[in-house]
């Protein structure tokens, strides 16, 4: 393994090198095209940490995006405080939401864990959107516009959602080999066996989503300034949760690369269709949603352990089919 | 003829819109005025209408979890597809919508065998997860080739009846409520005597028990699954060509659909035909009876928070536990 | 003295009692045998002191203090551990890994690193010697291997207390003989208590100190391997009550 450890760190600095120096090359559009992709690679590898590593399947996660979203935006706007200590308290807050949410929602099993986090998105998202008063409801909340030129203010995002998903490598690299994630896997493959073994399940979920729903709720935050702008249907828009967990998968759930992987790949297809083929772009990213679940459900990563041949291909279809 | 519009005069066509239009004003708490015992009645009414649609929803949605484990998230999409055929043979053919039920029943019972045999039999063993995923990407293929034949603008339908009632004592019963009240009732018969007397209704009650002791006595696992999909995606066609008579839609309502699902599914416990009776009528009264108290505000919050609530204390539904 | 005891152990469902009133100890350094036909309440029990069930009276004490109540996981790192009579691995790790969640998470596994813990899983991979299968998947290995890898993450846990649930269940001869050696260098090198539930009559008779009965949830025979084997209410409850009533007949 020692060989193939290094070719992917010295590629992974020759990608990491380029990212960094890109922005100085590349017009307006392309750098907020690649800051929207590090924005869904975050987004996915925090999901990784609760549904990839602990195998809760937390569908409404893009909750926490919103959290942080609003709450950047209105201490922003009613208290006046910068965006980033906006985004740090969004991403407390939502940390706060998973805790006291997780405390009873993790004790349910498989898809009702999964329909009770689309609920309480759906439920937080109409709460923004009917509480007008409060939240400015449909009509979104428009944040004070950055101090600096435009070009300027967009390399700084670029770097920021750069920053912020070297961290969240860094955090998922962590657990990975921590306690904590021999815990969650574990209890991801068997939970009453993990528990029989010492694990206090229920603490770790909760820690494994209150992390994630903080770097989740941060993201929210940034974006809110990125944007300028929020409405409940886009911070919440459940399109994104899914579009994550499908990046999840492709990369390799709970593997620490494979998310981002995944992320970069499918918003670098979608960019490409939705350019070329803008009334089929749902239909094609649909068709790659059903052929990477049919194909490669165990995602990338594995092609990289295992051998990869369309043999080997045809053979798990056979395996797994009814 | 009193028209339907007189009991709630800010609504067009009754509470049923309430849900889908929040800009809508809220109904005023003066409507007391009218009697309240008869209100109240008339509320228990529409809500017992929203609540057959609501049932029907519910129980081809989950014929296909209960059976086999899959969250079909297209359905809401197939229900929409429903209403588009019914739309199509309306403006094509003149087709009474309620003619159209057995043709968007045959085409979504098509899709849905198509669906399970060729692609989602595949990775029914797998993982729950991935089904769900599977169907997702269905429901945004299903949802753009509807994008691309019918454009994204509202459609509806308006036969010569719609909106016209008739009355008991100061109760308003609309024509088409009634039919679609009549018509889940008696599809939903349909589908329970068809699971307990037919051969082929037994053999996906016993696939949905235990796929390995069914498929030892013979069972042919793989097709059950597709002929259950199959009536699941009928149902929702069913349903379509339903609601395509009290509301227009567009490619995109099927989200708002399986939300109903889901938490319908959740009140009354899976895989189980009353408790789908149950969760939907249930829903529907309570919608209903909320939308007139508090208005339009926080209704979808509020059916949001009842489902999790349901999860957390009732996990297994107010039913009770799974009865196939 | 009882390092691990039980007075009055029920677990009841309305009328059904799974285990009723049973009184059990296992003594500091000894192996006790669990047995009685299928049904009898063996594995309750089992699940009782480790608090995956509640009880529905009495009281459970380990070295003196109550565990009644307290959850699996802190029964776990107390030093009680146990083994599966259906495996129960992690699926999707590796051999290796498996063991060392055992050494993260045991008595002493707080105060590890996880390279310490993988010393210790490794030690403990050795001692069952499935050295050679450290790094295969979990699904790549027969029963045999997998319950040598149950019993070698539950070692991995440090306990003072093991339990045993049918561990040699589907071996054959030669992989029981293996078994019960393994069991016996668990209690005489490592001094660790045993609690054995087990079928195999030869293991029961080589191996326990004391045997324990159950039948129908309630205790019938507490004593010395011999002994309990002669006890005539044992014989019933395994063989029926003609073949004891024959049996005694033919005594006579």
């Amino acid at each position: 393994m020692g060989g193939q450890k290094k070719i992917l760190l010295i590629f992974g600095s020759i990608a990491v090198l380029g990212l960094i120096v890109l922005p100085f090359f590349l017009e307006g559009y392309w750098i907020r095209v690649i800051t929207s992709i590090f924005m869904y690679a975050i987004i996915t590898a925090a999901l990784n940490i609760i549904a990839g590593f602990a195998g809760y399947a937390a569908f409404g996660n893009i909750v926490f995006f919103g959290i942080g979203a609003y709450t950047t935006a209105m201490l922003m706007l009613r208290v006046g405080l910068y965006w980033w200590v906006g985004a740090i308290v969004g991403g407390v807050l939502a940390s706060i939401y998973a805790i006291l949410l997780g405390i009873p929602i993790l004790r349910l099993r498989g898809h009702y864990f999964a329909i009770a986090t689309l609920g309480i998105n759906r439920a937080t998202e109409q709460i923004a959107l009917d509480w007008g008063s409060f939240t400015g409801g449909g009509k979104g909340i428009t944040l004070p516009l950055p101090q600096m030129e435009i070009n300027t203010f967009y390399v700084m995002i670029y770097f920021i959602m750069f920053g912020l998903l070297a961290f969240t490598v860094l955090v998922n690299y962590g657990i990975a080999r921590s306690r904590l994630g021999y815990a969650l896997r574990a209890i991801r493959e068997n939970e009453g066996a993990a528990e029989a073994s010492g694990i206090f399940a229920p603490r770790c979920k909760i820690v494994a989503w209150a992390i994630s729903a903080f770097i989740t709720g941060i993201t929210g935050g940034v974006f809110a300034y990125w944007f300028s702008f929020i409405e409940p249907a886009t911070v919440f828009d459940i399109m994104i949760a899914v579009k994550a967990f499908v990046m999840m998968m492709l990369g390799g759930a709970g593997t620490v690369l494979g998310p981002v992987l995944g992320a970069f790949l499918i918003e670098l297809i979608s960019e490409t269709v939705w350019g070329k083929f803008l009334t089929v772009h749902m239909l094609i990213l649909g068709i790659i949603m059903v052929a990477i679940v049919i194909l490669m459900p165990r995602g990338i990563m594995e092609f990289f352990r295992k051998k990869f041949s369309l043999a080997a291909i045809w053979n798990n279809i056979k395996n797994q089919a009814v | 003829m009193v028209f339907a519009s007189l009991v709630f005069p800010e609504n067009e066509g009754g509470c049923f819109r309430i849900f889908r239009e929040p800009d809508l004003p809220a109904n005023p708490p003066g409507e007391a005025q009218q009697g309240e015992r008869a209100l109240s009645l008339q509320i228990l009414l529409n809500g017992i209408f929203l609540g057959a649609i609501y049932v029907n929803i519910a129980v081809g949605f989950s014929l296909a979890w209960g059976v086999m484990d899959v969250i079909n998230v297209a359905h809401g999409t197939m229900i929409v597809v429903g209403a588009f055929v019914t739309f199509a043979c309306f403006k094509a053919f003149g087709l009474d919508p309620f003619l159209s039920l057995p043709i968007s029943m045959a085409i979504l019972f098509i899709i849905g065998y198509g669906a399970q045999k060729y692609l989602l039999n595949l990775v029914v063993k797998v993982g729950i997860f991935l089904s769900l995923i599977l169907t997702f990407g269905l429901d945004l293929v299903i949802i753009n080739a509807l994008l691309m034949i019918f454009t994204g603008d509202y459609r509806s339908l308006t036969p010569s009846y719609s909106g016209s009632s008739f009355q008991i004592g100061s109760l308003v019963i609309p024509y088409v409520r009634l039919a679609i009240l009549v018509i889940c009732i008696l599809l939903t018969a349909l589908l329970q005597l068809f699971l307990s007397k037919t051969r082929t209704g037994n053999a996906i009650r016993a696939t949905s028990q235990n796929r390995q002791a069914a498929q030892i006595v013979g069972v042919d696992v793989a097709k059950v699954y597709s002929i259950t999909l199959g009536i699941s995606a009928a149902l929702a066609g069913a349903c379509g060509s339903l609601i395509s008579t009290i509301q227009s839609f567009t490619p995109f309502e099927g989200g708002f659909f399986i939300m109903k699902a889901f938490i319908i599914c959740v009140l009354g416990g899976l895989g189980n035909v009353w408790g789908a009776i149950f969760g939907g009528l249930l829903l529907g009264v309570v919608e209903t009876t909320g939308a007139s108290i508090f208005g339009t505000g926080f209704q979808e919050a509020i059916s949001a928070i009842i489902m999790i609530l349901v999860l957390i204390f009732l996990p297994k539904g107010i039913v009770g536990s799974k009865y196939k | 003295m009882a390092l691990l005891e039980g007075k009055d152990v029920t677990r009841a469902f309305g009328a059904l009692k799974a285990v009723d009133a049973v009184d059990f100890q296992v003594r500091e350094g000894e192996i006790l045998g669990l047995i009685g036909p299928n049904g009898a309440g063996k594995t309750t029990l089992v699940n009782l002191v480790t608090g995956t069930y509640p009880l529905t009276e009495g009281e459970i004490s380990f070295k003196g203090t109550p565990i009644t109540g307290l959850k699996p996981a802190k029964v776990s790192r107390l030093g009680i551990a146990r083994t599966f009579q259906i495996v129960q691995p992690f699926p999707g790790m590796s051999l290796r890994e498996n063991v060392v969640v055992g050494a993260l998470f045991g008595k002493n596994g707080a105060g590890r690193s996880t390279k310490e813990a993988f010393r210790e899983a490794d030690r403990w991979i050795d001692f069952v010697h499935l050295q050679d299968y450290r790094n295969a998947g979990v699904d790549q290995i027969n029963i045999s291997f997998r319950k040598r890898m149950d019993l070698a993450k539950a070692l991995a846990m440090n306990p003072e207390v093991l339990m045993l649930d049918e561990v040699m269940a589907g071996l054959n001869t030669k992989d029981i003989e293996e078994m019960i050696a393994l069991v016996r260098r668990i209690n005489e090198e490592l001094k660790i208590s045993l609690l054995v539930i087990e079928h195999v009559m030869k293991a029961v008779m080589t191996l326990c100190h004391r045997v324990t009965v159950l039948h129908h949830g309630g205790k019938i025979a507490d004593g010395s391997p011999q002994e309990v084997v002669k006890d005539p209410r044992v014989i019933e409850a395994y063989l029926g009550e003609r073949y004891a009533k024959a049996r005694k007949g033919s005594e006579t």
